[in-house]
């Protein structure tokens, strides 16, 4: 996929990483309503649809700022069955009434499809590493919280008045406690590893 | 995993393998699924909490700007049409009747008219807030300033908190209600949309505040509409019956 052209609506993703407020409103203007109306169209409301296009939103730019995510296709299709398999699958959830899945609206882009995928993929694992990071021991939490917002071990070190190679033992193991943690959640085989 | 396999994990993300670690270190990961799997969550899990916590201030900043551009894009277009109060002047003119009369006849009297006012309901309960930051300074001084009915100092101190918390609906409620206080209803109309279209605790309390809003402003009919989406387990349910009464 690396090999591959970027498309020129790159430039709204880079515009969701670096919060640009003119990009960010230029995608509620150009394409939210075509997500509103698909909403409205099977069992939703307008709320409704203002809460899936935020989640969305939210998750491209958690996956831009981590993964550098690089698009492409056009955003429109890749953003519009981003915010239709989270309306499926909420409305799967919520036993709510028959679903009329309109596959023409379909996209027949085979990297929209793609990498809306793999965007839903890390929605996923994002949602499963925060409940994980949840039921972690507090001292590895206030070790990794120690770490990655003050960076340099030595600091972290003094911080919790522990050696740095202590420290820095201790991280490995918290996040390799995590790791397992991940690994035994029945939700693991979901996340495509 | 042993424990050895994720200080080597840790240190091989830290570039800090030592040579002769690192060619067996990336051979296993060609050849050892379960070790290979292992690392991709470990190198995965690292960079979700590098996001989350490094990047903490940078991700609330996001999230608020959002809500704002969302909160504004779907009032802007989506809001529902409140219908105007057609009457708006002949109930004033009623309203300077009603008074007149009362001030002639007695409070008594008056209060059969049934003209009930903005004032007979706005008595709100003293606010607590949660702190949700560290900055407790500023909370104290909204929640005293709010109590005090120094509305205009509280709003200064609601707006502080939801510049780093732009989401705290809490806040959002409470500054809705100083704004009626200041008779700054198209601002205050904006979080009332948002809330009472949520789904938060504060939804219908929001609802009773846009019909004391519109009680204020003498938009009768529009009161009344919105008394009647409020359910009956709600709060201020018995409150809305006794104003739709005595509106009706």
């Amino acid at each position: 996929m690396s090999k591959k052209k970027l498309h020129e609506d790159q430039k709204y993703i880079d515009g969701l990483a670096a919060n640009n407020t003119f990009i960010i409103q230029a995608i509620y203007d150009k394409f939210v309503p075509k997500v509103i109306n698909y909403i409205k169209q099977n069992s939703g409301d307008v709320y409704d649809a203002q809460d899936v296009v935020q989640e969305t939103i939210i998750t491209i730019y958690n996956q831009a700022k981590q993964k550098k995510l690089e698009l492409t296709c056009p955003f429109d299709a890749y953003f519009f069955l981003l915010c239709k398999r989270k309306w499926l699958n909420q409305l799967k959830k919520s036993g709510r009434k028959e679903v009329t899945i309109n596959e023409e609206v379909l996209s027949k882009d085979d990297d929209a499809q793609v990498l809306s995928f793999e965007t839903s993929v890390f929605e996923n694992k994002q949602t499963l590493f925060k409940a994980m990071f949840e039921e972690l021991g507090e001292a590895c939490k206030d070790l990794l919280n120690a770490t990655f917002k003050i960076k340099s071990m030595e600091e972290v070190a003094k911080s919790l008045n522990i050696t740095y190679a202590y420290a820095r033992k201790k991280k490995s193991l918290c996040i390799g406690q995590l790791t397992k943690l991940v690994k035994a959640s029945p939700k693991f085989n979901q996340l495509n590893y | 995993m042993e424990e050895q396999d994720y200080i080597q994990f840790e240190a091989y993300l830290a570039g800090e393998l030592p040579k002769d670690e690192l060619s067996d270190f990336e051979e296993r990961l060609k050849t050892d699924a379960p070790f290979k799997e292992a690392f991709q969550v470990y190198k995965d899990f690292t960079s979700h909490l590098e996001h989350e916590i490094t990047n903490e201030q940078e991700n609330s900043d996001f999230k608020a700007n959002l809500d704002v551009i969302s909160t504004m894009h779907f009032n802007k277009t989506l809001a529902p049409k409140v219908s105007e109060e057609p009457t708006q002047k002949s109930n004033l003119y009623k309203y300077a009747i009603a008074a007149s009369v009362a001030v002639l006849i007695g409070v008594f009297v008056f209060t059969q008219f049934n003209y009930p006012t903005y004032e007979d309901f706005n008595s709100y309960e003293p606010i607590s807030l949660s702190v949700r930051s560290s900055d407790v300074a500023v909370f104290n001084k909204a929640e005293q300033s709010f109590n005090a009915q120094n509305y205009e100092a509280a709003i200064a101190a609601f707006n502080t908190i939801l510049e780093d918390d732009f989401s705290n609906l809490e806040i959002q409620l409470y500054k809705s209600i100083a704004l009626v206080e200041t008779n700054q209803f198209e601002e205050a109309d904006l979080l009332f949309n948002k809330l009472s279209n949520g789904s938060s605790a504060y939804k219908d309390k929001a609802k009773w505040i846009l019909a004391l809003s519109y009680l204020k402003q003498e938009r009768n009919s529009a009161c009344i509409d919105v008394l009647k989406t409020i359910p009956e387990d709600a709060e201020d349910y018995e409150s809305a019956q006794k104003l739709l009464n005595q509106l009706d």
